[in-house]
């Protein structure tokens, strides 16, 4: 059984078509890559599946709940968490408390509760003196917490919106020794979008592909990789 | 240590303010009574303001309250204190009402709405003169606590303190870091899981309840209200000059600018009578240009300058 089932799903924005009649799934416990060239639709995918934006026609269903209509806040505390490609952090409340929001409203947990929970998931991020002011972070500690955040809210299915990008290499190694251990400890499904492939074939099961918000292949990586619409896609996307 | 010795310092000052009258003289007791009021009409401005929505509200919530209170003892006989409840009740629903109208919307249709609502209540009230008393006014047969100032006087300090209390639990509980997420980014805030809906209108009705209570207050300790006094601009511009200029999103910033600038409001209302409202503006426009923190916000930053350097 699917985790999550995108069916037809389309959103335009004016004339751009940015999903077009997409069709998806997320089994549980599976780490997906969601690849395709600048502009092919992955972060508004990721926006229709958390809510943040409506479709124009289609349906997400989630444990086979429709949830096509259902508020991003339900979403989230119905399990569906993922970062923002453009890390935008509470500027006004601390490490921690970014991190608290999560536990406070997507579980239900009282504060203390939340500090704690908070305090623990800060330690298994390799994130120190957590009451510091967001402006005293540097990148590799806002993507963190970033992750953090999302799986502060419970999440069953995540997914991760290039947190990769602008980290060096020993940096995304440690990002991605961070999610092997959370997929298998919570056997959480992820949804990875990234365009370093090095870090999509290293954690990634199977890849879709989306150009021009089309789902033009799909299978494992070295197959993907091959395929001639791909290697198109993005090269058409470099010219 | 430092906790123990803001607690005495908190005591103290309790205890100055409630025995005040004792200490005061009529007219210091009358200035207080003002400050106070336009100290619950400053705190529950920011309290709203904390998620980031600027309500221009206080007039016409302040003049729901006051006729409301009014008309509830007048033609309902409601005693003075159960009207000031009823008074802060009405604004509470119109709020309410409202705020699942608009809060939708957000930002500055938000903001011009709340400034419509004393306009279309004001307009009602001069209209309707055989229930309200039109432009005249209505007038109470016997003020609260028969005038008793000592007795009014701790009237008003108890809503003051009902406001504080309140805005305490704002900073203190999880409503703080709701309305913190709304405020600094609303699609962050919803995939926290925050119901930024539910908690813009809960916060909208009580902050609004609040100013219609003040507004009942000051119905009932002056025994009168006109369409044009208790729906005055006054109440607008004032709490944001005096939370502006203490500092805002905290409890502390509207206290300290509520004191300086009432205190310093009645002189200029003594030696401008026309023209202070100018004054209020020229000083929001030049905390808002030359000191966005506020009084709060500059010694906060000087203290942690030191403590780092
Ligand atoms: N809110 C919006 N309004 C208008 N157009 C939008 C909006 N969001 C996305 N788009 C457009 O939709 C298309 C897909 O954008 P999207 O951000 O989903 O691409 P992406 O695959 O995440 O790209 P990237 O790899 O650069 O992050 C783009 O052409 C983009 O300009
Ligand atoms: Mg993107």
């Amino acid at each position: 059984m699917s985790k999550l089932v995108v069916k037809s799903l389309t959103r335009r924005f004016g004339g751009l078509v940015a999903v077009d009649n997409l069709d998806f799934e997320l089994g549980n416990g599976e780490i997906v890559g969601i690849i395709g060239p600048n502009g092919a639709g992955k972060t508004t995918l990721i926006n229709l599946i958390s809510g943040i934006c409506m479709p124009t026609s289609g349906s997400i269903l989630f444990d086979d709940k429709d949830i096509t209509l259902t508020p991003a806040h339900i979403r989230s505390r119905m399990g569906i968490g993922r970062t923002f490609q453009l890390i935008h952090p509470l500027e006004n409340l601390s490490l921690i408390e970014n991190i608290m929001t999560g536990f406070l409203f997507s579980q239900g947990e009282n504060k203390k509760k939340a500090r704690l929970r908070a305090e623990d998931l800060c330690a298994l991020m390799n994130l120190t003196d957590t009451g510091r002011e967001i402006s005293q972070l540097n990148i590799l500690e806002m993507k963190k917490m970033e992750i953090a955040h999302a799986l502060a809210t419970g999440p069953s299915i995540l997914f991760l919106d290039e947190v990769m990008a602008g980290l060096n290499s020993d940096e995304t190694k440690e990002i991605i020794k961070i999610a092997k251990k959370i997929a298998s400890s919570h056997n959480m499904a992820i949804g990875v979008v990234e365009h370093v492939m090095g870090v999509i074939k290293e954690l990634t099961e199977r890849v879709i592909v989306l150009d021009s918000g089309k789902l033009i292949a799909k299978g494992v990586y070295e197959e993907v990789s091959k395929d001639p619409k791909v290697i198109t896609a993005y090269l058409g996307g470099a010219a | 240590m430092i906790k123990y010795w803001k607690y005495i310092l908190i005591a103290i000052i309790l205890l100055l303010g409630v025995l005040f009258p004792f200490y005061a003289g009529a007219y210091q007791q009358s200035i207080a009574r003002t400050v106070l009021i336009y100290l619950v009409l400053a705190i529950s401005w920011d309290m709203l303001l904390r998620s980031g929505q600027l309500s221009f509200g206080m007039a016409g919530l302040f003049g729901i309250g006051s006729y409301a209170s009014v008309l509830l003892l007048l033609r309902l006989g409601a005693s003075p204190m159960l009207s000031i409840l009823g008074a802060g009740l009405v604004a509470f629903v119109v709020a309410a009402l409202l705020g699942i109208l608009v809060l939708r919307l957000r930002a500055m249709y938000f903001a011009i709405t709340t400034l419509a609502i004393g306009e279309i209540f004001r307009i009602i009230i001069r209209n309707w003169s055989s229930f309200t008393g039109g432009p005249e006014g209505a007038i109470l047969p016997n003020i609260i606590f028969d005038g008793d100032p000592v007795l009014s006087y701790w009237l008003v300090l108890g809503l003051a303190l009902l406001a504080i209390v309140l805005s305490v639990i704002f900073q203190k509980t999880r409503i703080y870091f709701a309305l913190t997420a709304i405020r600094n980014n609303e699609v962050v805030a919803k995939s926290s899981g925050i119901n930024i809906f539910k908690y813009l209108v809960i916060v909208f009705a009580i902050t609004s309840a609040l100013q219609g209570m003040a507004g009942g207050v000051f119905a009932q300790t002056y025994g009168f209200v006109t369409p044009e006094s208790s729906f005055s601009a006054d109440y607008i511009l004032l709490p944001i000059a005096m939370a502006l200029l203490g500092g805002i999103y905290g409890t502390l910033g509207p206290i300290i600018g509520t004191v300086l600038l009432g205190v310093l409001a009645e002189y200029l209302k003594l030696y401008i009578p026309y023209g202070h409202l100018i004054v209020y503006g020229i000083i929001i426009i030049c905390i808002i240009m030359f000191m966005p923190q506020g009084i709060v916000g500059v010694v906060r930053s000087k203290i942690i300058r030191r403590e780092v350097g």
